[in-house]
């Protein structure tokens, strides 16, 4: 676990947040914002303890950046941005073991989520199998809610090219859900 | 605007649209069909990503002290197990237990009320391997689900007695007829032509008689995968 400063969310895990800053609203905002980036970090890392650092840095980022922070009616993408360029750094910094997917494992259907059917599994194995240049942007349009112009911003890509990659990342999810791929109708991607 | 173009907006977004995407879709039914699929998918993709994946990953090394010690403590519990799992030979048997765990995660699958349609059934058969000589108006659910790496039919018959789920297994090889009782079901797994045939019934419903009767309604085809 990394070092995180005091009153910070992070420092919060510990329980050594001042009751003063524990109550601010940006702080339990970002606790409040916690699962949601948990599970958005863990999509991109298919880690979960990878995910948790990625958080943990992203959280101590954004507090040490609050000042930034305008309009808390902008945080959750703002944290969401924020945990992306973290797990894009983490890999650029550490070199980080790739993870193998022959090594993943999907535990299917834990206690707490049971599986009402065979094909969300497999379409959520067939979703972490996606290469990261098309899982990242599926995952920020369809969980962040960002748009094509937002994507392409944060991924340095023309819109084109981000249009490409998430047609191209449905398409390979079309045949697990037991549909026909379609024809590749996306032209070769442009630089931005 | 071309077919080509609608079909990349669409499948970059099914869900946004554009005044030329809409005049497209106004005059061609394949694109506007195209549409709905990926809508489709992408509530399904929504509903994927709504939680966490459930990853667990082997770590590489040397194994630490703290885990060979867990590992010691875990393998003479688990050989405990297995003694009592052999000398019960009850549900605590793997495949059974997966089996009654699967069919408790489907639990709408016991209360459908209508029949499925013999499309449904194909499908739920498809890639599995098997075709079946039961009638459509006896099957009230068929699913085609995930089971053990592998595409397996879930299928729940009526019978005079009641319900019962029957999944087919083409990849579970089993040396002789195991019987359990747990969670209020009974349950049965007999070795087949190919693989072997769960069934599980609830109330009154025997087992033993579907079973029986599933040996002989499904043909195992050759060469499935």
């Amino acid at each position: 676990m990394r070092n995180s400063e005091p009153g910070s969310p992070v420092s919060s895990i510990g329980g050594r947040v001042p009751a003063a800053d524990a109550g601010a609203p940006i702080t339990r905002l970002f606790e409040s914002m916690r699962p949601e980036l948990l599970r958005f970090a863990h999509w991109l890392a298919r880690d979960r303890a990878i995910a948790e650092d990625i958080v943990q840095e992203a959280l101590l980022r954004a507090w040490r950046s609050r000042d930034a922070l305008k309009d808390l009616g902008a945080a959750r993408p703002w944290l969401l941005t924020i945990v992306r360029r973290e797990h894009a750094r983490l890999y650029e910094r550490k070199r980080l073991e790739l993870v193998s997917l022959d090594e993943v494992v999907e535990t299917p259907a834990s206690p707490r989520f049971p599986e009402p059917g065979g094909e969300l599994f497999a379409l959520r194995h067939a979703i972490m199998r996606l290469p990261i240049e098309y899982r990242e942007p599926l995952v920020l349009q369809v969980m962040g809610g960002f748009s094509t112009e937002e994507i392409a911003r944060e991924l340095a890509l023309s819109a084109t090219a981000v249009l490409t990659r998430l047609f191209r990342a449905r398409n390979k999810l079309r045949v697990i859900y037991g549909l026909t791929a379609a024809p590749d109708a996306a032209a070769p991607e442009s630089l931005p | 605007m071309t077919c080509d173009e609608a079909r990349l907006l669409i499948g970059a977004d099914p869900g946004a649209t554009t005044p030329e995407l809409e005049e497209h879709l106004a005059t061609c039914a394949a694109c506007a069909r195209f549409r709905e699929e990926m809508r489709a998918l992408d509530a399904e993709i929504r509903r994927a990503l709504e939680r966490p994946p459930d990853t667990v990953r082997p770590r590489s090394g040397r194994p630490s002290r703290t885990w060979r010690q867990w590992a010691l403590a875990a393998s003479v519990v688990l050989a405990s197990f297995a003694v009592l799992a052999v000398w019960l030979l009850r549900p605590s048997d793997t495949l059974a237990r997966e089996v009654v765990a699967h069919v408790q995660a489907e639990p709408e699958s016991w209360l459908a009320t209508q029949h499925v349609s013999a499309q449904d059934i194909g499908q739920a058969l498809r890639g599995a391997g098997v075709a079946l000589d039961v009638t459509s108006d006896r099957v009230m659910y068929a699913q085609s689900c995930w089971f053990r790496g592998h595409y397996v039919p879930h299928l729940v018959i009526q019978t005079a007695r009641g319900p019962a789920t029957v999944l087919i297994l083409r990849h579970e090889q089993v040396r002789a007829r195991r019987s359990f009782h747990e969670a209020g079901m009974t349950g049965l797994i007999i070795p087949a032509e190919h693989g072997s045939i769960a069934v599980l019934t609830r109330g009154a419903g025997d087992p033993a008689d579907i079973a029986g009767h599933m040996q002989h309604e499904v043909h195992w085809l050759p060469d499935a995968r």
